[in-house]
């Protein structure tokens, strides 16, 4: 695989990046939304696909060798386990959080 | 590149090049393996003089130590041995010396990082040896918030600043070995072709990586609570202190598992090599190793059961202990069967390697019994874990790294050991490790708790014990310096194969060359093609060896 | 000037396999540095969820302009920096530099709009440690909002500085001429080094800028 094989048509990354910056208005225009308990995940979720664009596209994930998949995934994923167990004892624990 | 083929077959790396700079500014990782061994050494004996103190203080039920010298004693102990010593031990004196020999390359991937990781990690030693020189610290290895952000008036944040540093040396190993063993493998040597020494480095680095940068976010905040007063962990301010533990022990648990692993995998090579047979399990052992690494990272709560998390979070995580203890088990089974029926011969590597098992086997065991709730609310900060822990970081990673520098220092140096010197070294260690720290389970049934620097005059008895046993230790500790140290002079030379051995490793010279090979092998075999019969063998490249 | 010709070093066969083997290692270290910022940002989730009205409260001081501003500065320097990669391929030398140089002044441009909102968080009297004040209505565990958003935005502009560095460095290595089209790995890695750092910025955006609104 040649080096000039990994790279995109330049307007491609143009598009992706007006993407990126409209998937950041909707996240401004949602934070005025009052939506409740549903505004991080919003919020967050388009923070995650605008990540996901930045490293499919832009850091090149797409291109050889394919363990980068691993690597890049495995960051986050393991994130799941400290957030998880983590809530096994702050979601269940009395007098948590403290009042006042 | 013609150049470059005639310079592989050149002198050994010891004497290629003899400047100070050839070794100061090296990116051989032969090289890099001995320097970062003289830092663990000296480490080692500053934990160890600490220990020293420990057991002489506590000979007697009020011992000569000012109280608060005491706990700065216990907590260099725990910090010195942890990050300074066990941590970096196997991994980067024969990790780094020998992954590339055992996958068939000329060098790790990322050879100037490997020097860089070096000075890192001196680095960080300077800034311990600032905090401890400065007065020291009090708070236990652990560092728990409130008392280190608030009320300690050790040098916590030096010392949080030199674990810090000391996790970007960790990383920058572990990261140049994943990669490395994922792309520099010898064309031939697939996965399951790789010596279980090389998996247990992997399944390490994968642990280190994942692991330690939770570790370096927890000091920096500890950092900064400690030095501006603020309060993500002061309960007076809407912080939680478990809050510290949970991030601690999602990193420290894991660390344990650090410390182990590549135990493991170097007393796979030993058992294997001095039972003359092939390993019981192969597959089983490497998914054992992976599997260890991944549910290592789901059961750190439990160093927290007493600390005031839910019941609920608690019982999660002691079923979590009880599913990680399965494949440590599988290993034991698996390295008595490839005893069984094996043509064994005792010399000193194979002492370190049976006195693991036994050792391993005890501190496993006694996780499970902590690992039970019920009876954890009784033994948890007492002798009991002290002796639990100990038996698998003493017993267990001390043991299987002086089994592996014993195995491998003829590979290294090119000199034998006096095999008579190191067998009794090997059982003075078995002996003064159990004289150490079984009385410790005892002590701590009976309720001694940990981090006293007194104790009640009817305890007296079983400390004595251990504090003899520890002096018995410290002798068998010394004399390898020694007559390692005279071997380097005038041990017998050693040619490239002296156990007959079926690694990548034992087909070059003994010390090997600059560029480990002259033409990059061949693997055609798995590991530990061994004829238990007559005492036959394949190497991985190939050649049939009588 | 013509390029150097360049030998793999002794332990890779191809320029191709240290090139790759390059981009891999710079992608185990964004693991690490994902789960460093992602432990800081459970840190954040925990105490949001356990004080969703503080954290609001508190979060209406932070200076959404300079956000949002920083956000579209990092998101462009993106593009440039991976137009930037594409030059390099081709071997183009100026346009290389060129938006090489555009991806550093954005990343400059972000540092002093960070300075100045540093400035005005100041004058705000929402600095924990230095001069913090809990206004009316607020309540006092609001500054752990606060002292996250310090942390975090500091150890970003840490990382972003090294970015810089980086970026420099490569100008320099590019006026050398060491890249070539068949090997321009040093850049791509500090590409993705980039590309983390942006990253950072995504997720720190709404977690600071948004939580207030």
């Amino acid at each position: 695989m040649t080096a000039a094989a990994r790279c995109e048509p330049a307007l491609l990354y143009v598009i992706a990046w007006l993407t990126m910056l409209l998937l950041a208005g909707i996240s401004l225009g949602s934070a005025y939304l009052e939506l409740g308990v549903l505004a991080p995940v919003v919020e967050f979720g388009i923070a995650a696909s605008q990540a996901a664009i930045l490293f499919v596209l832009f850091m090149r994930l797409k291109g050889p060798p394919s363990l980068k998949w691993l690597f890049a995934g495995s960051g986050f994923f393991w994130l799941l386990f400290l957030y998880g167990l983590s809530m096994t004892d702050y979601a269940t624990r009395r007098g948590w959080p403290s009042p006042g | 590149m013609a150049t470059v083929a005639a310079d592989l077959e050149t002198p050994s790396f010891l004497t290629s090049e003899n400047t100070l700079s050839s070794w100061l500014l090296t990116r051989d990782h032969k090289r890099i393996a001995l320097l970062f061994f003289a830092s663990i050494t000296v480490f080692f004996f500053v934990g160890g003089f600490a220990a020293t103190l420990i057991r002489l203080h506590l000979a007697m039920p009020i011992g000569f130590l000012q109280p608060s010298i005491y706990n700065r004693m216990f907590t260099m102990h725990g910090v010195v041995m942890v990050w300074f010593f066990l941590i970096p031990s196997i991994p980067a004196t024969l990790g780094n010396f020998l992954l590339p020999l055992m996958i068939g390359a000329h060098d790790l991937a990322f050879p100037r990082l490997n020097l860089a990781s070096w000075y890192v990690f001196n680095l960080s030693g300077l800034v311990l040896l600032y905090a401890l020189i400065m007065g020291g610290v009090d708070t236990g290895w652990t560092f728990y918030t409130p008392f280190s952000t608030l009320y300690s008036n050790g040098y916590v944040l030096a010392a949080a600043m030199a674990v810090f540093i000391n996790g970007f040396s960790t990383i920058m190993t572990a990261l140049n070995f994943v990669v490395t063993t994922h792309r520099l493998r010898a064309p031939g040597m697939t996965w399951y072709r790789l010596p279980l020494f090389v998996w247990a480095i992997y399944s390490t680095s994968i642990v280190m990586l994942l692991a330690t940068p939770v570790l370096a976010m927890t000091v920096l905040i500890l950092a900064v609570d400690h030095v501006l007063g603020v309060g993500l962990f002061d309960p007076g301010r809407g912080g939680d202190p478990l809050l510290y533990q949970h991030l601690f022990w999602f990193y420290s648990h894991p660390a344990v598992y650090i410390m182990i692993l590549p135990a493991m995998g170097v007393v796979s090579e030993l058992v294997t090599c001095y039972a003359r047979k092939t390993v019981f399990g192969y597959t089983g052992m490497t998914l054992a190793l992976m599997a260890i690494a991944v549910i290592s990272f789901f059961v750190w709560g439990h160093h927290m059961f007493t600390a005031g998390i839910s019941i609920y979070s608690a019982v999660v995580f002691s079923l979590m202990t009880f599913f990680v203890a399965v494949p440590s088990a599988i290993k034991v089974f698996n390295w008595t069967v490839t005893l069984h029926k094996g043509s064994i011969s005792f010399d000193a590597p194979m002492i370190y390697a049976l006195g693991f098992v036994l050792l391993f086997t005890v501190g496993g065991l006694t996780g499970l019994i902590v690992a039970t709730l019920a009876l954890d609310v009784h033994l948890q900060d007492t002798y009991f874990i002290i002796a639990h822990f100990h038996y698998i970081m003493v017993g267990g990673t001390v043991s299987a790294f002086f089994g592996g520098l014993h195995y491998w220092w003829p590979k290294i140096t090119g000199r034998f050991y006096p095999e008579m010197w190191a067998r009794f070294a090997a059982i003075l260690t078995f002996t003064g490790f159990n004289l150490t720290f079984f009385p410790q389970f005892i002590l701590g049934y009976l309720g001694m708790p940990r981090r006293y620097y007194a104790y009640p005059p009817e305890w007296q008895p079983w400390n004595v014990l251990s504090s003899a046993g520890a002096s018995i230790l410290a002798v068998a500790y010394v004399l390898p310096l020694g007559y390692l140290g005279w071997s380097l002079i005038w041990g017998r030379r050693a040619g490239p194969n002296p156990w007959h051995a079926t690694g990548l490793e034992w087909q070059v010279s003994s010390p090997p060359p600059q560029y480990n090979f002259a033409r990059t092998p061949t693997v055609t075999i798995g590991p530990y093609a061994y004829n238990t019969e007559d005492g036959s063998y394949t190497a991985q490249d190939g050649t049939v060896h009588a | 000037m013509p390029s150097r010709t360049l030998h793999p070093e002794i332990q890779y066969r191809t320029l191709d396999q240290q090139g790759e083997t390059a981009q891999l290692g710079m992608w185990v270290f964004i693991a690490t540095e994902t789960l460093f910022f992602g432990a800081l940002l459970f840190v954040y989730f925990l105490y949001r969820r356990a004080y969703p009205a503080a954290f609001a409260q508190a979060g209406k001081d932070a200076v959404l302009w300079c956000g949002t501003v920083n956000l579209v500065l990092l998101l462009t320097s993106s593009l440039t920096m991976v137009l930037s990669i594409n030059a390099a391929a081709d071997g183009r030398r100026r346009a290389i530099a060129a938006w090489l140089v555009a991806t550093a002044l954005l990343g400059f441009v972000f540092l002093g709009v960070k300075g100045y909102e540093y400035y005005a968080d100041y004058a705000d009297q929402v600095v924990p440690a230095v001069n913090f004040m809990i206004k009316a209505g607020e309540a006092p565990v609001g500054e752990l909002f606060w002292v996250f958003y310090f942390v975090a935005t500091g150890l970003h502009a840490v990382h972003l500085s090294i970015g810089l560095g980086l970026i420099l460095y490569m100008l320099r290595r590019v006026r050398r001429g060491d890249l070539s089209p068949a090997y321009y790995a040093p850049l791509e890695v500090v590409g993705l080094y980039w590309g983390f750092v942006d990253t950072v910025w995504l997720f720190l955006y709404p977690a600071i800028y948004l939580v207030g609104r």
